[in-house]
């Protein structure tokens, strides 16, 4: 009896783990092979001389380079945003919040992480229409308003992991300050923040991973498929998953079908270094206090 | 250490904010109208439209670095709505307006070309005729085997248009005689989703603007009548619908000498190479 | 003399005292905006969503037909939708949660394989939703295609093998980070009364981890209903109640995002809403069932 459910226990575990490793090389594999030989500046740049389209001289057709553009803007911009928010109440939840307000303010983020992106896409929709029609009737959807709804969608990451990476410092490294005299704050300035830095920062950079590959949002606020590199904060814009969704749906001829694939292999080359420089940080982090 | 990661840091995001946001230096060109004339031209609605917009605003903005024209599809409900809201300058739409909208928004219209709508299949199904009532049927899932009308034994496979489009308007309108289409049919954003749809589909039927027919669809004969835009300006293909360009009153210089160049000899080449009828 | 020294300090202690008191009350700030922003979130919902109770009109968006032409507003079938998809990806992920965690703690727990086992899964949260929708449409569907012969292959189906691919390494992990822990304490314990890996696993992992259990489920159904991109790209889309796996079908998040361009005054925009709220709702209860299990149970968030 039991070296049968032993048997049958054993045979499921290693077909899941076939099925699933199966699944994910066939998608990278089909990826890069379809997507491989597309990858080059014409790619990037379509027909405009590169030095030209890098500077923004000449506006860029057929290529991914404003979408590049978006998605790097959208990624520094919702990070600007996001990270001293996030950073500085995840200070305040982790080192002044008394156990109410932690229990309350930390239900509420958890719902914000928990509310779903496209609903975050129609928030930042309906804001704009309400600026509309109150104080701004000039109001468009933007670079800036898709950078805000992502910096909100991306605040819960960065507000848990400040608080893990401040709540994981051993309780001797806490009684420094203490014995040294130093007021709270700077306390948490110049000990506590410099031994947690690599956990935040880890928190950082998959706050940024997350911004990168973010389409939901920003469908309703402000990306189209071909609008050229961005000239002010709130302006519309391309980014990289909009433009791989668009051509899934839109490609013209097979040229544009192949491009489809190219973006995608140079958005998953993105996310895939982000993700893995932010496992290696936390990583780094983790040894640190489990050899202290 | 720390400082200079952080001045490296800050290098890093001006350097990518004067990359990303350096506008280029002035260069007039040969389209003389929008000599001098700089800013943007925001453009939003029918899909039908989208191919003779990309070209014109591709040749406007190679010669005039400065004017920046934004192409973006959506419906001919999104056309209606962001012009009439002031969302965009232009709307397109691939029908008329109605009364209505032209009373609650003020908008003026600019039709531009002639286009038919078009049932199309996949280029290796054996169907190439169908009667009016055999489409009607077959959109409200009355007929569901390609058997019925003369093709293999398979089922068929319907895709519509979303509820913004004026393409589905005119084709609810004028093809199916504003009879039903089944709730089970595959709904797509454009008419580009459309072909790419039903180009990959051996047993899809759908519908689709004529220009944007070509070689990976095939266009049904409907009750004898080939969709053809030489059918569509002669009278004999009823389904068809005029192309508008639409404002919110006036337009402004700039978006004027748009409409202009789309009117002009220039524009009405692109109109013509992507398979329309110019007016 | 010593008046003036003395007022020196005291001024420095005050301003130091001043400096504490704002920077805490910079970060509350900070902490307050971010709990702000949900009720903000929250508050235009409902806001948007009260003429549909203040006129009575609920029942015209709580129908069962899709249909603006003839002025049916009901979002049921999508509501409907959503829920099953959920519910059919959790019961192709979650088996294959037990299964690969089965794997990484029991018959290869140690060795080369394990490390590339977590490696790959791990690789797996970085991809973007949109790749596994982008692959899906021009690998999986074709093959619905061809392989079952009904439909065109934008299904039911197809949405819930490619979520389910989707949503299966946040639950592993999850589930894995649990396990380490209850490894930790009952392994050596089953090995000195002689159980096999996969006995250890099945009979003394996987309940001491009951509670890790429950949350993995709810942590991957809040991740499937929440999803837009892989259903809108691959399931077809018509608004249906699904009456087989092969229909073509629309979640209420697809329906958001297709639905947002008609008239902001017209019902088909206020039945967005009321998806919208439906799925803020849906998922507060996730969130808070998830809250009161991990609470009173080992784990901690």
């Amino acid at each position: 009896m039991k070296p049968t459910v032993d048997r049958f226990w054993k045979t499921v575990s290693w077909l899941s783990g076939l099925i699933v490793s199966a699944s994910v090389s066939f998608l990278i594999g089909f990826l890069l092979w379809k997507g491989v030989h597309a990858v080059s500046p014409r790619l990037f740049f379509g027909d405009t001389a590169w030095q030209d389209a890098l500077f923004g001289r000449r506006p860029v057709f057929d290529g991914i380079w404003p979408a590049v553009v978006g998605t790097l803007s959208l990624v520094v911009f919702a990070s600007l945003i996001a990270v001293p928010i996030g950073v500085a109440a995840g200070i305040y939840l982790s080192e002044y919040a008394t156990a109410r307000q932690r229990r309350w303010i930390g239900s509420l983020v958890d719902l914000l992480s928990a509310t779903p992106s496209i609903v975050m896409g129609l928030f930042g929709f309906t804001l704009i229409l309400f600026l509309r029609k109150t104080i701004f009737p000039n109001a468009q959807t933007g670079l800036m308003l898709a950078a805000g709804c992502i910096a909100l969608i991306v605040l819960p990451y960065l507000i848990a992991t400040t608080q893990a990476a401040l709540q994981g410092i051993p309780e001797e490294s806490r009684l420094l300050g203490a014995s040294l005299g130093l007021t709270k704050w700077q306390h948490i300035r110049h000990t506590l923040i410099p031994l947690s830095a690599k956990g935040i920062l880890g928190g950082v950079v998959l706050a940024i991973g997350r911004a990168a590959e973010d389409t939901a949002v920003i469908l309703l606020t402000g990306v189209m498929a071909r609008a050229g590199m961005p000239r002010n904060l709130w302006d519309k814009f391309e980014a990289l998953p909009f433009h791989v969704y668009y051509l899934a749906a839109e490609h013209r001829d097979a040229a544009e079908l192949a491009q489809g694939f190219g973006t995608a292999l140079v958005l998953l080359m993105v996310t895939t270094f982000l993700f893995g420089f932010s496992y290696w940080i936390e990583k780094q982090a983790a040894r640190r206090w489990n050899s202290a | 250490m720390k400082r200079s990661l952080f001045w490296m840091c800050c290098g890093v995001v001006m350097v990518l904010l004067v990359l990303g946001f350096g506008a280029g230096p002035a260069v007039s060109g040969a389209l003389d109208a929008f000599k001098g004339l700089e800013g943007t031209v925001q453009i939003a609605g029918g899909t039908a439209h989208i191919p003779v917009m990309n070209d014109a605003a591709k040749a406007i903005m190679t010669a005039h670095p400065k004017i920046r024209i934004l192409v973006e599809g959506g419906g001919t409900g999104i056309g209606v709505q962001k012009v009439g809201e002031g969302l965009v300058d232009i709307g397109n739409t691939g029908r008329a307006l109605t009364d209505q909208e032209v009373a609650k928004y003020g908008l003026k219209s600019f039709p531009f070309a002639l286009d038919g709508v078009a049932v199309v299949v996949h280029p290796s199904n054996p169907v190439s005729n169908l009667t009016a009532k055999q489409v009607q049927d077959i959109f409200s899932g009355v007929i569901t085997r390609w058997k019925d009308v003369g093709g293999n034994d398979a089922p068929i496979h319907l895709f519509t248009r979303d509820e913004a489009s004026g393409t589905r308007e005119v084709f609810w309108e004028k093809a199916l005689k504003k009879g039903s289409v089944a709730p089970s049919a595959n709904v797509v954003g454009s008419n580009g989703a459309m072909k790419v749809a039903v180009s990959q589909d051996k047993d899809a039927i759908g519908y689709a603007g004529i220009g944007h027919v070509d070689a990976s669809v095939k266009g049904i004969v409907l009750d004898g009548v080939a969709p053809t835009q030489e059918n569509a300006l002669n009278g004999s293909y009823p389904v068809t619908r005029k192309l508008y360009m639409n404002t919110k009153g006036e337009p402004k210089p700039l978006v004027k000498a748009f409409i202009d160049y789309i009117l002009s000899p220039e524009g009405i080449e692109i109109v013509k190479k992507h398979g329309y009828l110019p007016l | 003399m010593t008046d003036h020294r003395f007022s020196a300090e005291a001024q420095a202690l005050r301003r130091t005292a001043r400096r504490e008191l704002w920077i805490e009350r910079i970060l509350l700030a900070a902490a307050g905006l971010s709990a702000a922003v949900v009720v903000a979130i929250f508050s235009m919902l409902v806001w948007f969503c009260l003429p549909l109770f203040t006129e009575h009109r609920l029942g015209a968006v709580l129908a069962w037909r899709w249909d603006p032409i003839h002025q049916h507003f009901g979002i049921l079938p999508m509501l409907i939708t959503s829920c099953m998809l959920t519910i059919l990806a959790l019961c192709i992920a979650f088996p294959l949660t037990i299964g690969i965690c089965s794997l990484l703690h029991g018959t290869i727990r140690n060795g080369v394989l394990r490390r590339m086992l977590l490696f790959l899964v791990h690789f797996m949260t970085g991809i973007p939703t949109v790749i596994y929708g982008f692959v899906s449409v021009f690998v999986l569907v074709p093959l619905l295609r061809w392989v079952f012969e009904t439909g065109t292959g934008f299904s039911l189906m197809a949405a819930c093998l490619t979520l389910s691919v989707l949503i299966l390494p946040t639950m592993v992990l999850v589930l894995h980070a649990e396990l380490d822990q209850a490894e930790a304490r009952y392994r050596l314990t089953a090995e000195a009364l002689g159980f096999s890996a996969e006995q250890t696993m099945r009979s003394v992992l996987l309940p001491a981890c009951r509670r890790a259990l429950i949350v993995t489920v709810l942590l991957g159904m809040g991740r499937a209903v929440g999803d837009t991109l892989v259903s809108l790209m691959v399931a077809g889309n018509a608004a249906q109640v699904p009456h087989s796996l092969f229909d073509s079908v629309r979640t209420l998040t697809a329906h958001i995002a297709l639905v947002l361009a008609t008239d902001s005054h017209s019902m088909a925009y206020q039945s967005v809403f009321a998806a919208g709220l439906f799925l803020f709702l849906l998922m507060s209860c996730f969130q808070a069932v998830l809250r009161f299990w991990a609470k009173s149970g080992a784990s901690f968030r």
